[in-house]
């Protein structure tokens, strides 16, 4: 695969606040990547600037080998799906559809057979005719996508696209557009808040944060491997727990010395520790590498969540055990489930769930939804 | 992002140009003429001569005043009754209410003048020798009259988009009747009556056809002192009354917009 | 308290309407005069009709409020689309506080500022008043219409938004074709009603044309106002009369025609 969009050295500022700071990232064709990152992080405003609604005040923008950032945004090759869709409400499905069409004065009959092309893969055959305010969430949904695709751009650029749709349908429409982007082929750069929709549709996934890229990978890459506190925070659940690399796979942390998988560190160097809650298991005081008390429990339907105090920091850990509040339990830790990173800005910020409530998070996850 | 402000610039340029052109120019010209006497060199003689109109500034102001304060007496219980009516009746109201504004300001005059003259309508009905043109009641009742449109349709927009729920939580909340009115519902209609006062008050210190007419040529207002100085070509003077008399406006409105919702500033009909 | 209200509103909208229905009665006066009633007769209206003078204040008055009302909507449209993107707060509120400012001046002191300008304009080119008397009336007009436009389509735009523009910009407009295909269908609603009401204000004007019209370009107001310099007779009634009615029902039109749009609105 080939590169088909280039970002170098991408730098903007709005009203003197840096909103991003020299991004450098480049995008295949046909791949189906994720700017995933807390609000205010700049994905949007990278979107934006791929779009063509925003440009860069510094940095150079490549389109298949040529610098774009002069064109408009009706001239470059990529499409976009808004966040709240941006529908044409004077229009009805089949027009809003049409209107790309219309404005590269296609003839009618080709209308025709794209839109109905459209509405088939949509799923919305007999709605042409419909008022776009009438329609429910995942219908306009749809439309808005099949108006972004019918043109055949060679990217599809969607900005939060299920960000207002309710828990059950956001994960059909997930599947659904996953779907579409393996059956025609093109790129899409998807931007979103919410981790697990990155990492169960990307190809690949862009952690952005502050106006930086953390790290791109994978989903499995950037799960298992984060590349900082704010990743491994920001992704999943982890215990981020400060240690020092005694040598090459040997870690010390909160009182013991763990087998690691990892290296390539100095010799006494200062490390961020990470470890999934689910990869911990509880087991007796005397059997545990680690003891503590258990400070809180809650049902989560799969699993419990503990919330476990060792030395004055809380580990939180999933398991299908239940323990009792107050309780003296051990820990133990394989080896491959110890992951080492190096200290970072966001050292120290994340990973202790001394503070953790549900509230909290959910409050957080609304605030997102707010972004432009 | 910054050749697009520029295009829609162009969008409000003719807008800026008119408004410079039309707006500013013409009031530059207004100060020009305040402060210049008829060769067209500057002199602080016309403003300083408007001691002279010193009382009818004050009749202009006083009777304006008091208009303004009648029309919120009768007008605020009136946008407050339709306000409470049921939707269909409101509209009616709103109607009935809309039709003498959009009378022309000379018919209304007229036909009030018609019946109060003294071998009007109203005398001959009753085969009296009533006077009442040339009174200032006279005056103070066409002004009243002419703008109670203007002072009950802002009050009558706030009161009916204040959420009914509130009328609810204050009884709730244990206030009588009367105390939601004065505690709750006059407070939050306030932006209405400050734009209900602004907008019967300016065009009722600036008339001139009103106390021309049911004035009967007894008394002069400031509108008055403006016209007879056009009709006289007297520029200079007429242009240094309206400089004085646009200073005290704008320095009433913003008075009175330091008593309203920030948000909620200047009048919106 | 029901008795009180019924009350009050009888006595306000009688006082309101009495006048007026006076008027309209007097038009049918079979003599010279608006007092007493001596017999029914068109006689007024009849009068009213011959007269030259009635036809052409009246197209007058129909050829420049269609003219400033639509001058003042294009202008104040592409202004309210403008002002709306400005990026700078500071600049935004200075053009606000410019074009409020016939809204909030009284209108003797924008005929007066405008009658100057004109005096000065005539002055500096050396041309006759009376020459321009239509452009005159024309350009004072405009102005004191565009911050009713303004008002009325600003809030449009403002609710609109950015995204329907970006979208049609993303789909393959030019920012032309996105104005004209997607912004102004959006926005009509409030272009309609900021066109009528610069109609009906311009129509409706005596003080400002009073102070900028010349003798040679007559409209209804100032017609009426030089019938009532004289002694009134009941040809004034008549044409008032038939003013009213004319506005009467223009705003049955308008209310019903409304509160369809709105039934239609909540039945979706």
């Amino acid at each position: 695969m080939s590169k088909l969009i280039e970002l170098k050295g991408i730098t903007k500022s709005f009203d003197g606040e840096c909103v991003l700071n020299s991004i450098n990232l480049y995008i295949r064709d046909g791949e189906f990547i994720t700017l995933l990152g807390p609000s205010g992080c700049g994905k949007t405003t990278t979107l934006r600037i791929i779009g063509g609604f925003e440009t860069a005040d510094e940095g150079e923008l490549y389109f298949d080998g040529h610098e774009i950032s002069d064109v408009p945004p009706h001239k470059r090759q990529v499409n976009t799906v808004f966040q709240k869709y941006a529908l044409f409400p004077h229009l009805n499905v089949y027009e809003n559809i049409a209107f790309p069409l219309r404005m590269k004065k296609f003839s009618e009959e080709d209308i025709k057979t794209r839109v109905t092309d459209m509405l088939k893969m949509v799923a919305l055959v007999g709605f042409e005719n419909k008022s776009v305010s009438t329609l429910s969430g995942g219908q306009q949904q749809r439309v808005a996508i099949a108006r972004a695709l019918v043109s055949h751009p060679k990217v599809l650029l969607l900005d939060e696209p299920l960000g207002a749709l309710d828990l059950k349908l956001r994960k059909d429409m997930q599947n659904e557009l996953k779907t579409i982007q393996k059956a025609i082929g093109i790129t899409f750069i998807y931007v979103t808040h919410d981790q697990e929709e990155a990492l169960s549709m990307s190809d690949t996934v862009v952690v952005m944060a502050d106006g930086e890229i953390q790290q791109i990978g994978t989903p499995t890459d950037i799960y298992n491997e984060p590349k900082n506190a704010f990743v491994a925070d920001f992704i999943g659940e982890s215990n981020i727990v400060d240690g020092i690399m005694l040598e090459d796979k040997r870690v010390r942390m909160s009182g013991h010395t763990f087998t690691c998988v990892d290296g390539g560190y100095a010799k006494n160097e200062p490390v961020d520790v990470v470890v999934r809650p689910e990869d911990v298991d509880v087991v007796k005081p005397e059997d545990g590498m680690l003891t503590g008390i258990v400070t809180n429990v809650t049902f989560k339907g799969v699993h419990y969540e503990i919330i476990v105090d060792i030395g004055g920091f809380k580990w939180m850990i999933q398991s299908t055990d239940y323990v009792a509040p107050d309780e003296k339990i051990g820990l133990f830790i394989e080896p491959d489930a110890i992951h080492i990173m190096k200290k970072s800005k966001y050292s120290g910020m994340f990973g202790d769930y001394s503070s953790f409530s549900d509230e909290i998070d959910q409050l957080s996850d609304a605030d997102t939804a707010e972004e432009f | 992002m910054k050749k697009k402000s520029i295009m829609h610039s162009i969008a409000a340029a003719p807008h800026i140009f008119w408004a410079a052109l039309f707006i500013i120019l013409p009031l530059i010209i207004v100060i020009f003429y305040a402060f210049t006497d008829a060769e067209g060199n500057f002199s602080f003689e016309n403003i300083l001569g408007l001691s002279e109109y010193g009382n009818i500034f004050l009749l202009s102001i006083e009777l304006s005043v008091i208009a303004t304060f009648i029309c919120l007496l009768v007008g605020y219980p009136l946008a407050y009754i339709i306000a409470k009516a049921d939707a269909k009746k409101q509209k009616f109201f709103i109607m009935l209410l809309m039709l003498p504004m959009w009378t022309n300001l000379l018919i209304r005059t007229y036909s009030i003048m018609a019946i109060l003259d003294d071998g009007g309508f109203l005398n001959n009905l009753l085969n009296t020798e009533l006077h009442i043109i040339g009174t200032k009641g006279a005056v103070i009742f066409g002004m009243v009259y002419d703008f109670l449109p203007y002072m009950v349709l802002p009050i009558y927009t706030c009161i009916s988009k204040i959420p009914k729920n509130m009328w609810e939580a204050a009884s709730d909340l244990g206030c009588s009747p009367i105390r939601v009115l004065t505690k709750v519902i006059f407070p939050l209609s306030m932006s209405g009556v400050i734009s209900g006062v602004t907008m019967v008050f300016v065009p009722s210190i600036s008339t001139f056809y009103i106390s021309q007419k049911l004035g009967g040529g007894t008394f002069e207002l400031i509108g008055d002192t403006i016209e007879r100085q056009f009709v006289s070509s007297a520029l200079n003077t007429g242009a240094a009354i309206s400089f004085v008399m646009m200073i005290l406006i704008l320095i009433s409105i913003s008075v009175m917009n330091k008593f309203s919702d920030p948000d909620d500033g200047g009048i919106i009909i | 308290m029901k008795h009180f209200n019924r009350v009050y509103l009888i006595l306000i909208f009688g006082i309101l309407y009495i006048p007026i229905i006076t008027l309209i009665f007097f038009s049918f006066n079979s003599a010279n005069s608006t007092a007493v009633f001596e017999g029914f007769s068109l006689r007024w209206y009849r009068e009213l009709f011959s007269s030259p003078d009635t036809f052409e204040a009246l197209r007058n008055t129909l050829i420049l409020a269609i003219s400033a009302a639509t001058l003042s909507t294009v202008i104040g449209t592409a202004a309210a689309a403008g002002i709306y993107r400005m990026k700078s707060k500071l600049a935004k509120n200075a053009i606000n506080s410019v074009t409020n400012i016939p809204m909030m001046n009284p209108d003797i002191v924008t005929g007066m500022s405008m009658m100057l300008f004109f005096v000065a304009l005539v002055g500096i080119l050396s041309i006759d008043y009376e020459s321009i008397g239509f452009t005159a009336m024309l350009i004072a007009h405009t102005t004191f219409c565009l911050p009713y436009v303004i008002l009325s389509v600003l809030p449009r735009v403002e609710d609109l938004g950015k995204s329907l523009t970006e979208a049609a910009l993303d789909l393959g407009c030019t920012p032309i074709q996105s104005f004209f295909k997607v912004e102004l269908p959006n926005i009509l609603p409030g272009v309609i009603s900021g066109f009528t009401m610069a109609f009906t204000l311009s129509l409706d004007d005596f003080v400002i044309s009073y102070f900028v019209g010349s003798s040679n370009f007559q409209t209804l107001p100032l017609l009426i106002y030089s019938m009532t310099k004289k002694k009134v007779t009941p040809d004034m009634y008549a044409l008032s009369t038939l003013i009213i009615i004319t506005v009467f029902i223009f705003l049955v039109v308008s209310n019903v025609k409304s509160g369809k749009a709105r039934r239609k609105e909540s039945h979706k």
